[in-house]
């Protein structure tokens, strides 16, 4: 099993929903630096999805330099994800700057939004 | 590829099939869907040669298939009706397709009979119609076509023995770059496997489009109006509407940000696009050609 997963109640292509999980899987670091890509026939297999459509999800993530492939041997996950993550923290920071704004917007207080995150640094230190 | 090339077929009367031209390439996994009677199983009939064409023609690779032996051995027609030998047994059958077909391949046969769980020794007429349905599959698998033409091959087939089936053919497809033509009214099962969609209705060809992009270019729009909200300034086609209260649901024809984009310029509140499901797109399709069974009740 490779924690690649997709969703046959979710509405998104399945290519689509390849290339976000394992953008994903590598941001979190389940997929570490370096490490082998099933091959598309093993995916298709396990996944029963069409290894065409891998193929394409494949070529979509080296493109985005998600992973990298070597002539031979097969599909490898990029060996920094460094930028990868920095850039995605960016765009979660702005998300928030939006969401954050709206909520004021809409009456929240600042204690309302500090209870908040209270309760989530909280989950983080004691997940019980 | 199988190059399928301004095809007509009239049986006395009736026109079954009325110039359709499709290439599927190799190595794809191509779904045939239709409705009832739109000449779905006629046209897998000409891809294996048991059907001639009034008009137009069929290659594979550039050979034709009528009376074609040697292409013959390439390719498996898993129809939705088995043949058998009268009284025989799977095990009785692996010798005739062993006979016509190259590449059987004994030690697959006998891991496909332990996979599906099938005693090849036991007369097939004993057998239930699903597990008839497992012995076609064990054998046309076993052949190792390149080509392989299935006509409603889920149905009946429990789900474990579905899944089995995708499994084997992606399997088959990734492994030896087979290429495989489903015809399928089980739309939520060909939607995992296939890359390709073919569109018969009538006995023509609606389109024939890569899945992904069949499925980015229609959507669900769910969104929320304040004030009026006039369809006709939305610069994509609406297939249908419907509102209730503030909130307006339609299936609008377009990409994802160019529809969200526009709705949000008719004023829109707030605005969710949700792309369609196989079947979804095959109602509205139809819907389109005043086919639907609003229009029956």
């Amino acid at each position: 099993m490779t924690g690649i997963q997709v969703d046959p109640r979710d509405r998104r292509p399945i290519y689509e929903q390849l290339i976000a999980n394992i953008r994903d899987l590598v941001l979190r670091g389940t997929l570490g630096p370096d490490e082998q890509m099933p091959s598309v026939r093993a995916l298709a297999a396990e996944l029963a999805i069409n290894p065409n459509t891998i193929q394409k999800a494949y070529a979509e993530l080296e493109r985005q330099g998600v992973i990298y492939s070597s002539p031979g041997r097969g599909s490898f996950v990029c060996p920094d994800p460094t930028a990868m993550r920095r850039a995605e923290q960016a765009k979660r920071l702005a998300a928030l700057w939006e969401d954050l704004r709206e909520a004021h917007r809409f009456g929240f207080s600042r204690a309302e939004v500090e209870e908040i995150l209270d309760e989530i640094w909280r989950d983080e230190h004691d997940p019980n | 590829m199988i190059q399928i090339n301004g095809i007509t077929k009239t049986f006395g009367d009736i026109r079954s099939l009325d110039k359709i031209s499709v290439t599927v390439g190799d190595g794809s996994i191509f779904g045939l869907i239709g409705s009832n009677g739109s000449g779905k199983s006629t046209l897998l009939r000409i891809l294996c040669g048991i059907f001639a064409p009034d008009e137009g023609t069929v290659t594979f690779d550039g050979q034709p298939v009528w009376e074609n032996p040697a292409l013959k051995g390439e390719i498996i027609y898993l129809s939705d009706e088995q043949y058998f030998l009268p009284a025989s047994t799977l095990y009785e059958m692996r010798g005739l397709y062993a006979a016509f077909y190259p590449r059987f391949d004994e030690s697959l046969y006998c891991r496909l009979c332990d996979l599906f769980g099938l005693d090849d020794r036991r007369r097939l007429s004993t057998f239930s119609k699903g597990m008839k349905k497992q012995a076609a599959v064990i054998l046309a698998l076993a052949s190792c076509p390149k080509y392989l033409l299935c006509d409603e091959t889920f149905d009946g087939l429990d789900p474990v023995m579905r899944q089995l089936f995708k499994r084997l053919l992606v399997d088959a497809v990734a492994e030896r770059g087979m290429t495989a033509v489903v015809a399928s009214h089980n739309l939520s099962e060909i939607e995992d496997i296939c890359d390709h969609i073919a569109l018969l209705h009538r006995s023509e060809l609606v389109f024939a489009r890569e899945l992904d992009d069949l499925r980015g270019e229609i959507h669900t729009v769910q969104a929320v109006f304040d004030g009026e909200f006039d369809p006709t300034t939305l610069r994509y086609p609406i297939v249908r509407c419907a509102r209730r209260g503030s909130m307006v649901t339609m299936v609008v024809r377009g990409e994802h940000d160019a529809i969200e984009a526009s709705v949000r310029a008719a004023g829109a509140q707030f605005c969710e696009l949700i792309p369609l499901t196989l079947e979804e797109i095959f109602i509205s399709e139809m819907e389109e050609r005043g086919y639907d069974y609003t229009s029956l009740i």
